[in-house]
């Protein structure tokens, strides 16, 4: 854009950047429900792992909450070279203000602030990340999907005071418009760089049980301003289930199927599948068929399972955005026009109630030949 | 005087499922393209509403974006909200979030005492989510992120929000940010007397003002420095177009939904995942 196209200013303009070059780690903020690391931390630590290296510095972590068992060590495994614990009572439960609290009293005690700073897009991540940038006046890129360091050099007029090169610069990578772009967002003048990734985007190390790490206790000194908020009950109601951005397989609902009986249908076949979920548009989400939970789309869940079954889901961009990075697409709907065509992989266009019923019943007989395939095959 | 202080956030924002204004690079020519009251807000909107028809109060809605954004804050008193802000300002172009809610936290000083502000979850031209909960941060407020269900007990603001798989029950003091999830209630339709008072009020402008007021970074003494490309800490540097997916979906025709079905499990490979036993 512009800003790279801009002519290289006089040198006598060029301010001095040094002070934007801090040798601070790479930090990941752990995110655990009650003791159960979440994926996305053991993402992060890959991901952080790589930048980390990149600048031959540490990858450190912290990880907030009562009674942690073994996840300090899980996360040295994981690429870690030295975890921070604080560990209190009030910290059990997330919540955002005793959380921001340690950790920017944290981020104030280390020597070198974080050269980056990384958390999950969830909803904690998403709760607790802007918090810390407004504290600290700093960038946060939302949502990444992709991340980078290197080096960067600001040419633009606009604001001199920024000219300059950034030998290690963040850069942080998200879609944006519909998904239909990739926008590389820097901020290399304010440290730390901070960013959230969105679940299920990068790849973690594999674990290595001998590695070696740190871990460190750090204090954790709540003010009565923390605790305005109370959380009266927690309740993880799909932890039975299986989630919409681990799973494997989903069969999506949307108004296509007529009426909420649909989703009968849809749940049917969805139980075909071995870790599988239902997922909906957001219209029938609207009309209260579904609980949101299981919206995809911009307004819901980002997924890319390897087998995406839209029911009855006529293919808005809004729900595009959500599934479209699926590895399989199957689009069944009435409507032969229906945009889901233009990038399901495979499309039937005929009426769910013929369709499904057909796909679970033919599904389930290819069960069983392929359960006696195998019994003779090993004969 | 009884009843809250109820702060609406607003914004307006490119219509993405309409063609207006979209350049042919895919980004969004802000001028031509069509408007719309951004989707995630109308929950907000609602939440407030609902608030001050139960528990009593005003609804202030504050908005920041160039002067057609008016036509949200119209849009707004129609379905009842009371009055209305716009922070218009060339000074605030390119703005990031961080810019953003520093304008924004000095506009709601400016729009005066409040109880509650309610956000929507992000808005769905930035998609961050991230405006909110930096204006609870400057306003040193506690936060409800993800709201789905929002009352008032006993002067406590009682209310339900969405976690990693789950829900959580919450309840804090007032002031307090709560950033609505489209779990809660969709707007109401407004309602005709409402939608004929404004119609009126937009034929005489200087009434008008009494009810909604574009104000600058001046009037409501924003550090320039603070605010637009100057005060933000990230820029985006590049933009890069997707490939246009699509145009490869294999069509399994047949004369039955047997034979459909048929090429389409022995095409796609999903036997592989199902239900081992």
């Amino acid at each position: 854009m512009s800003e790279e196209n801009t002519p290289q200013q006089t040198p006598e303009t060029v301010p001095d950047v040094s002070q934007f070059c801090p040798k601070g780690d790479v930090l990941v903020v752990a995110e655990h429900i009650l003791g159960e690391l979440q994926p996305v931390t053991l993402e992060l630590l890959g991901a952080g792992r790589i930048l980390a290296d990149k600048m031959e510095r540490k990858l450190i972590c912290i990880v907030m909450g009562h009674e942690i068992g073994d996840i300090p060590q899980k996360m040295i495994e994981y690429g870690a070279d030295k975890v921070y614990v604080a560990d209190h009572e009030a910290l059990k439960n997330y919540r955002t203000l005793p959380y921001r609290r340690v950790l920017v009293d944290f981020l104030e005690s280390l020597p070198e602030p974080p050269h980056t700073t990384l958390l999950g897009s969830t909803t904690t991540g998403r709760d607790l990340a802007p918090r810390i940038a407004a504290h600290f006046d700093t960038g946060l890129t939302a949502d990444c999907t992709e991340l980078d360091i290197g080096p960067y050099e600001h040419k633009s007029k606009v604001d001199p005071t920024k000219i300059g090169l950034y030998p290690n610069c963040l850069y942080a990578i998200r879609p944006s418009f519909g998904e239909s772009l990739k926008a590389r967002i820097l901020g290399p003048w304010k440290n730390p760089q901070m960013a959230t990734t969105r679940p299920g985007v990068m790849i973690p190390n594999k674990p290595d049980s001998n590695k070696k790490g740190e871990i460190v206790k750090v204090p954790v000194n709540l003010k009565e301003d923390d605790t305005r908020l109370v959380v009266e009950e927690t309740i993880r109601e799909m932890s039975k289930g299986i989630k919409l951005t681990e799973a494997d397989v989903i069969v999506a609902g949307g108004y296509g199927l007529g009426t909420v009986e649909g989703f009968e249908l849809v749940k049917k076949l969805a139980a075909c599948f071995e870790n599988s979920a239902i997922g909906a548009s957001r219209k029938v989400v609207d009309l209260g068929w579904i609980p949101y939970q299981h919206q995809i789309g911009q307004t819901g869940k980002t997924v890319r399972p390897k087998l995406y079954i839209a029911c009855g889901i006529s293919g808005a961009i809004q729900h595009r955005v959500g599934m479209s990075k699926s590895n399989i697409i199957i689009a069944i709907n009435k409507d032969p026009d229906a945009a889901i065509f233009k990038f399901a992989h495979h499309g039937i266009v005929g009426d769910c109630y013929q369709i499904i019923p057909e796909m679970i019943k033919q599904l389930q007989e290819n069960k069983v030949k392929r359960e006696v395939e195998a019994v003779v095959g090993t004969h | 005087m009884s009843g809250y202080n109820i702060f609406v956030l607003v914004k307006q924002v490119p219509d993405q499922g309409s063609k207006a204004g979209i350049n042919p690079d895919g980004t969004i020519d802000r001028a031509k393209a069509k408007r719309m009251l951004n989707p995630f807000d109308r929950y907000a909107l609602q939440a407030a509403l609902h608030t001050k028809k139960s528990y009593g109060g005003t609804v202030t809605a504050i908005s920041m974006g160039p002067p057609p954004a008016v036509e949200i804050l119209m849009e707004a008193l129609e379905h009842g909200v009371d009055r209305g802000f716009l922070l218009s300002d060339r000074r605030l172009a390119a703005s990031d979030t961080l810019a953003t809610a520093y304008a924004l936290y000095k506009t709601v000083l400016y729009a005066g005492k409040f109880d509650i502000i309610f956000c929507g979850l992000q808005t769905t031209d930035g998609d961050t989510a991230q405006v909110g909960p930096q204006l609870a941060e400057r306003l040193n407020l506690p936060q409800i992120t993800y709201c789905e269900d929002f009352a008032i007990e006993n002067g406590r603001v009682q209310a339900r929000r969405i976690i990693e798989g789950g829900i959580q029950r919450v309840s804090t003091g007032m002031p307090v940010l709560v950033t609505v999830a489209n779990s809660y209630h969709p707007l109401e339709y407004k309602s005709f007397r409402g939608a004929w008072r404004v119609q009126q009020l937009a034929r005489r402008q200087e009434e008008l003002k009494q009810y909604i007021q574009t104000i600058d970074l001046d009037l409501i003494g924003a550090d320039v420095e603070r605010c637009g490309l100057k005060g933000s800490p990230t820029i985006v540097a590049a933009t890069e177009k997707v490939g246009e997916i699509g145009g490869s979906c294999t069509m399994h025709e047949g004369h039955s939904p047997d034979e459909m079905v048929k090429e389409i499990i022995k095409s796609t490979g999903i036997r592989e995942y199902l239900v081992a036993k």
